[in-house]
């Protein structure tokens, strides 16, 4: 029965499940039906393990809704109250829609990574087929090392990177007419967003109005009408409530005009045309923003690129995350240089010349700083000219052996002819190439084939998956030691039982198959090897703690 | 087997170990084989290779225990420049005159230079890295003199007769590794005590190394083994590999050591631990395993 502390938040009277009337609970972490008159559920299904819900279509006479599980069971409610059934089911079905998606994510994204991470590596795979499969050990204890590992990648990757403010996104609004004289405009969530990022303005006022004096609809309706949005901003009625954003917005770009551009590549101001004197150019004035000296026509036109400037600097400043009204960072970074670049030509602004760096080098490609190095001191030098002959004693002759030898040999090679037609006889030769023969005495090595050519590729295959299924098991059973915990306790018990059960349901029969093929290479005496050497190490741990308890 | 192109040149280079001390006393312990019976079976094996194809070219070296000294060919012999006088060249038996002019030619330089031998005691390791040298020094100006189009394929062939020297490791291993370089096989067919550095240049190398266990058999052994070239090799059931023994020696003790103890300064290798390395001074320090108090028993209380 229901939790005493389980929140429901949703009871549907008459609601039919195979067959039977019953009321169906909607609680905080789970759905659960009881049938009528009884006090247990029958049927309860957390969130978590509900994988989606169906519908029955609108025309149909039977209300249904149908819950599928993970496991892939189903459970059809039948909403059975004759005024009520399509509200009913509608409110359940909204509630669960709205409840499902957080419980979905938890769940999901774990059997989402195992399988991903079983299908990206095959070797894995076969791990998991040979050891999990065939019940040799449990899957959490297979999972336990690996996910840990992946979880902290992804957490990393967790960060995403910041979405830019598309330039065009006020044209992307594309307002369409509904018939009659209106327009119909279609506003996103992400248009919404990247008119709050660019102006700030519009976020404040949306922030005062929205939704104590007007409905977000109300809102965004008097945006459109307001000449703010449009594009001739010449009539700014005072009731408009964007009068304001508007005088913010002139403040904005005034200070922008003033800050200039920062770029020492390029020298924006003496593009100017500067006057010498009379008759040698325009007298010019700085770059102002006020509409005044100027006609109808050009008023229109310049406020229009103004607007444009405005907009571009807004939207490079909120996708960089600059305020652009704080220009007080910007101006003491250049202010500091402003004097030294009037100087002289050749003291290069550190700002220009950073810039220039930056474009030129990239840290990837630098060669590795020169390390700190130490001068190798070799005491005994010559112990490297001696190789691995070992000083074997050598065989001592005498002076008089040394004179005896060398005449001996000059008075034979004195008289030396030759003669190549009693190198050697017959017989000796034939002895010769006996020996040379296959079977012969140096011919002894040959007759180990070679293993890998014996055996056929699938019983080395197969050999391959062994090893790599032991090797995990090994791995498990060896990192136990030394036992500190009473979970390592049990966890060495555990993986003795599961290496005897391996070598039972695995290596026994693998062998009993190399038998059969008569291949009387020992294929699995290093295997049988390994095992051994662990039950050894665990009998004589279990012996220990014997002695120890008693 | 694939015939031997006009464009293919094989040369040939023997080095022969004559130490005259050790064929000397060889003289006395086994008559039958003396140095006049090895160099017969040299120079069979020699005219065998000329006249396996018209293209092949012969070396052979002498490896004394005071110079190395180039048997064949000859400095003032150029083949094709007619000698002059008749009584060296014909012998008399209708044999190849290139192969009777050579013969010759070995039979005189030997002489010569077991005359010129001056005995000396200090002087009693045969100079095998210092011939090998020559061999490679040669055959690369062989290379150098070839004719456009033509290509060079060598190899060296090492009868080795007295004991290793050890004091020429590092050059022997200096000549196995340039001779590795330029794909140059170097066989080795060794007569008495095995030879640990033949054995190495034969494995890096790829060449075949033989212990003969018939001395007097040796002409039949050299043609049957090492007269093939390296390509023929791999159709003919030849010997197997030996197992090179490829163990370090410590540098305190010279001892052979599988398992040791390396600098990881000065890359010397110890077969003991000790804190400080002799060779460049380097201190180390090592974790010891830590010791385990032992916990004491609480004493249980008697019921």
């Amino acid at each position: 029965m229901t939790a005493l502390s389980e929140e429901v938040l949703l009871v549907v009277k008459k609601v039919r499940q195979r067959k039977q009337d019953g009321t169906l609970y909607l609680m905080a972490e789970r759905i659960a039906w009881g049938p009528e008159g009884k006090d247990r559920f029958t049927v309860s299904h957390l969130y978590a393990d509900i994988r989606c819900q169906k519908i029955s279509p609108d025309g149909k006479a039977k209300i249904q809704l149908q819950l599928v599980l993970h496991t892939g069971e189903s459970t059809n409610l039948h909403f059975s109250n004759e005024s009520t059934a399509l509200k009913d089911r509608d409110a359940a079905k909204d509630l669960l829609q709205q409840l499902l998606p957080k419980f979905k994510k938890r769940a999901n994204k774990e059997l989402e990574e195992k399988n991903r991470m079983l299908q990206e590596d095959p070797v894995l795979f076969q791990l998991y087929k040979d050891l999990v499969v065939c019940q040799v050990i449990s899957a959490e204890e297979f999972w336990a090392n690996r996910l840990s590992i992946n979880n902290v990648d992804h957490s990393l990757s967790n960060n995403k990177q910041e979405v830019g403010i598309s330039a065009a996104f006020l044209a992307d609004i594309r307002p369409q007419t509904d018939g009659c004289n209106g327009l119909r405009y279609n506003l996103t969530s992400d248009i919404i967003e990247s008119i709050f990022r660019t102006y700030p303005a519009v976020k404040q006022k949306y922030g005062e109005n929205v939704p104590h004096d007007m409905t977000e609809k109300e809102f965004w309706t008097r945006f459109f009408q307001s000449h703010y949005f449009h594009r001739d901003r010449i009539n700014t009625g005072l009731q408009d409530i964007f009068s304001e954003c508007a005088k913010q917005d002139e403040k904005g770009l005034k200070s922008m005009v003033f800050q200039g551009v920062k770029n020492p590549m390029v020298d924006l101001l003496s593009l100017e045309d500067k006057s010498l004197d009379e008759g040698y150019g325009t007298n010019s004035t700085g770059p102002s923003t006020s509409n005044t000296n100027k006609t109808v026509k050009e008023n229109s036109n310049s406020a229009i690129i103004k607007r444009f400037n405005h907009h571009s600097t807004m939207v490079l400043a909120a996708g960089s995350g600059k305020k652009a009204d704080a220009p007080n960072g910007q101006a003491c970074e250049t202010s500091s240089t402003d004097g030294n670049s009037r100087d002289s030509d050749f003291f290069q602004p550190p700002i220009k010349k950073v810039k220039i760096q930056d474009v030129i080098e990239y840290e990837d490609l630098h060669r590795e700083n020169g390390k700190k190095t130490v001068a190798l001191n070799l005491k005994k030098s010559d112990r490297y000219s001696h190789g691995p002959v070992p000083l074997l004693p050598q065989q001592y002759t005498t002076s008089q052996d040394i004179v005896n030898s060398v005449n001996c040999i000059k008075h034979e090679i004195a008289s030396y002819r030759p003669c190549l037609t009693q190198v050697m006889s017959s017989s000796t030769a034939s002895s010769a190439i006996a020996a040379l023969s296959p079977g012969g005495v140096l011919m002894q090595a040959l007759a180990q084939q070679a293993i890998n050519q014996m055996v056929p590729n699938d019983v080395q295959e197969e050999l391959k998956h062994l090893y790599t299924a032991a090797g995990e098991l090994l791995r498990h059973f060896w990192s136990c030691f030394p036992v500190n915990t009473p979970f390592l306790e049990e966890k060495v018990v555990k993986m003795r039982s599961n290496l005897e059960r391996f070598q039972m349901t695995k290596l026994r029969p693998f062998q009993e198959k190399v038998q059969r093929q008569y291949l009387s290479t020992n294929l699995t005496g290093h295997l049988e090897d390994m095992f051994q050497m662990a039950y050894n190490k665990f009998h004589a741990w279990q012996t220990r703690r014997m002695m120890r308890k008693t | 087997m694939v015939m031997a192109s006009e464009d293919e040149v094989s040369l040939l280079v023997i080095v022969v170990d004559v130490n005259p001390i050790w064929w000397g006393q060889q003289a006395n312990r086994e008559p039958q084989f003396t140095l006049s019976k090895c160099l017969d079976a040299v120079m069979v094996m020699g005219n065998s290779h000329l006249v396996m194809t018209r293209t092949n070219k012969l070396a052979i070296i002498a490896s004394h225990c005071q110079e190395s000294h180039f048997l064949y060919p000859c400095k003032l012999w150029k083949s094709g420049d007619g000698h002059g006088d008749d009584n060296a060249s014909t012998s008399g038996d209708g044999k190849y005159e290139l192969l009777s002019v050579a013969n010759d030619f070995i039979a005189e330089e030997i002489k010569n230079l077991m005359s010129r031998t001056e005995v000396k005691g200090n002087q009693t390791d045969t100079l095998l890295a210092g011939s090998l040298a020559k061999a490679l020094c040669y055959i690369h100006r062989v290379a150098k003199e070839l004719e456009a189009g033509q290509e060079i394929k060598s190899r060296i062939l090492v009868v080795k007769a007295a004991e290793d020297c050890a004091l020429q490791y590092m050059n022997f291993m200096n000549v196995i590794f340039a001779a590795q370089k330029q794909s140059i096989l170097i066989d080795a067919c060794v007569l008495d005590s095995d030879s640990g550095l033949l054995q190495q240049a034969c494995d890096i190398t790829g060449g075949l190394y033989l212990k003969i266990p018939q001395k007097i058999a040796l002409a039949q052994y050299l043609l049957w083994v090492f007269l093939p070239d390296s390509d023929q090799r791999s159709q003919l059931v030849l010997p197997p590999p030996v197992h090179v023994d490829y163990r370090a020696a410590c540098f305190c003790h010279r001892n052979l050591i599988e398992i040791g103890y390396v600098c990881s300064v000065c890359l010397s290798i110890f077969c003991n631990f000790s804190p400080i390395c002799t060779t460049c001074e380097t201190a180390f320090k090592i974790p010891l395993p830590q010791v385990v108090k032992s916990k004491k028993k609480k004493l249980k209380p008697s019921t």
